[in-house]
């Protein structure tokens, strides 16, 4: 076969192979340093160099490296307007020739030397500058060639899309970035918000202090306990924190009441699972259920509660959780009408209650979790550390408790 | 050693180089460092041999070069052993086959050194 006939399949070769390597997985750095052993391969040459351009910091800095030594410390800067000659000429170029480019190089000329820089050629997509390569003098010490010119030519071209697409790449992932911090802080804010108004629900009620909070972890450890999905633990604990938020619309005074109260006052007070819903229904949360759990967090198992007197499982599962857990703050803590109740009582309560206003499911589910947290065995234990008689809830206590207790089905 | 493969050996002074399929990847440059820890000791002698090597590519070139550069400046010798007729052809169309030599067999290769320290 013709010489020049097998070298032009060769070149083809290395054309294919470097098309291929430039779209390869394999990671951008390892492309390009690929690339550059396939342009020396390609060219005889035994030294060369790659380097990125960063238009923002306007330098240039090796990218990869071959016979020439430590490279990783070397910048280069040219001017905005020898960058636009550049830009303008965007062909490969002899140093060592009499063409006028040459000199536009000025003293990136000598630096460019240091790497035995013998041609040229900048990496330009759309007019916009990407890097550039540099290779020494023939290995062979034969001339390079006006066929060379355009071989380096087309191979550069391969290669400033790559870098083309890996600036694209990493422009997308800055902006990437950027929103997700911004989302991650508007998703502070709304949690922070979603505080604030727990604290201002609980501060209407100087005995219900840190009662949003307490049923919001208790919701949320029954929740995951019952296996439900992430997100919806998540909405399940959020509503624990808005659950009575219908409150801020009930007079303080009928709330703090420690006498009996008045038809007009009760139906006052049974007014806020309805406030609440219509307060958070006009609120586009990003978790599911929050308005209709916290509208029926009053109802009961046997369908006496309110306010749409639901039974069984026609009451949302969110429901039936917040349901328990209210109900066990509001038994384990003090209220202007009556002191709170220990534990025991307060469990007893709920035993009575069971099939009435409690779904027995739940309930068990509540006894599996202290059983485990009094055994040590949770992670992060969200009921019994809450409770201001934890210290007296070990394992014996709790298993003697829960003897007498109906059987789990 | 390249992918846990150890790809060279010594003999009477002279190191073999198994240039295998590794030297088309950029991982090949294992035998670039390899010739520079020898040609550091003082061995001035080496051979490539190719037997394992289907088709040497522009990176497989660039590697080679590399190698040969460094064994020329310090005044060695190398020989390319157990070439197929299409890496033979490779290296004469880059003009590699000018500065190195060429042997049919790994044996003849290692002859060919002991007559040149003759």
């Amino acid at each position: 076969m013709d010489i020049n006939l097998e070298k032009f399949l060769f070149n083809l070769n290395t054309l294919a192979e470097l098309g291929e390597e430039m779209a390869s997985p394999k990671g951008f750095d390892n492309s390009v340093k690929s690339a550059l052993y396939m342009v020396m391969g390609s060219f005889f040459a035994s030294k060369g160099i790659i380097f990125g351009y960063d238009r923002d910091k306007k330098i240039f800095s090796p990218l990869a490296s071959k016979g020439v030594g430590n490279a990783n410390e070397v910048t280069l800067q040219l001017p905005e307007e020898v960058i636009k000659e550049f830009v303008k000429y965007n062909r490969p170029f002899d140093v060592k020739s009499d063409d006028p480019i040459v000199s536009v190089l000025g003293p990136a000329r000598a630096e460019l030397e240091k790497f035995h820089a013998r041609i040229i050629v900048f990496l330009i997509v759309s007019d916009e500058l990407l890097g550039l390569i540099s290779i020494n003098d023939k290995f062979s010490g034969e001339e390079y060639t006006a066929y060379d010119f355009q071989l380096l030519s087309v191979m550069a071209q391969h290669i400033s899309f790559s870098f083309y697409s890996h600036s694209l790449l990493k422009r997308l992932m800055h902006k990437y970035s950027e929103n997700k911090n911004l989302c991650e802080n508007l998703v502070c804010a709304y949690y922070d918000t979603i505080h604030a108004f727990a604290a201002a629900i609980d501060a209407k009620d100087a005995y219900t202090r840190g009662h949003s909070y307490r049923v919001s972890s208790y919701s949320s450890a029954l929740a995951r306990e019952m296996g439900l999905f992430k997100e919806e633990v998540e909405g399940i604990r959020i509503a624990g924190l808005l659950h009575d938020i219908g409150k801020v619309a009930v007079d303080k005074s009928i709330i703090n009441k420690a006498s009996s109260l008045t038809k007009y006052e009760w139906s006052e007070l049974y007014s806020h699972p309805v406030v609440g819903y219509e307060i958070l229904s006009k609120i586009k949360f990003p978790w599911k259920g929050i308005p209709i759990t916290t509208r029926n967090h009053h109802e009961r198992i046997d369908g006496s509660g309110y306010p749409d007197r639901l039974k069984k499982l026609n009451i949302p599962m969110g429901a039936r959780i917040m349901a328990l857990v209210d109900a066990f703050d509001a038994m384990t803590t003090d209220r202007p009408y009556r002191r709170r109740l220990t534990f025991m009582e307060a469990m007893d309560q709920i035993k009575e209650n069971l099939n009435k206003q409690f779904d027995p499911d739940i309930v068990y589910t509540f006894i599996s979790i202290v059983r485990k947290e009094a055994r040590n065995e949770a992670d992060n234990p969200s009921i019994i550390p809450l409770l201001s008689e934890h210290e007296q809830l070990d394992s014996v206590f709790i298993e003697k408790l829960f003897e007498g207790f109906p059987k789990v089905h | 050693m390249i992918n846990g493969q150890k790809n060279f050996k010594e003999l009477n002074n002279t190191i073999v180089l198994y240039a295998d399929n590794y030297i088309n990847d950029t991982e090949g440059e294992k035998l670039e460092e390899i010739c520079d820890d020898f040609l550091g000791k003082g061995i001035k002698n080496f051979i490539i041999n190719f037997s394992g090597t289907e088709l040497v590519n522009s990176i497989g070139i660039s590697i080679l070069i590399g190698i040969i550069e460094k064994i020329k400046d310090e005044k060695g010798v190398i020989v390319f052993s157990e070439l197929n007729k299409i890496n033979h052809s490779i290296f004469t169309v880059v003009g590699l086959t000018k500065h190195i030599r060429v042997s049919k067999t790994e044996d003849e290769a290692l002859k060919l050194l002991e007559n040149h320290r003759d």
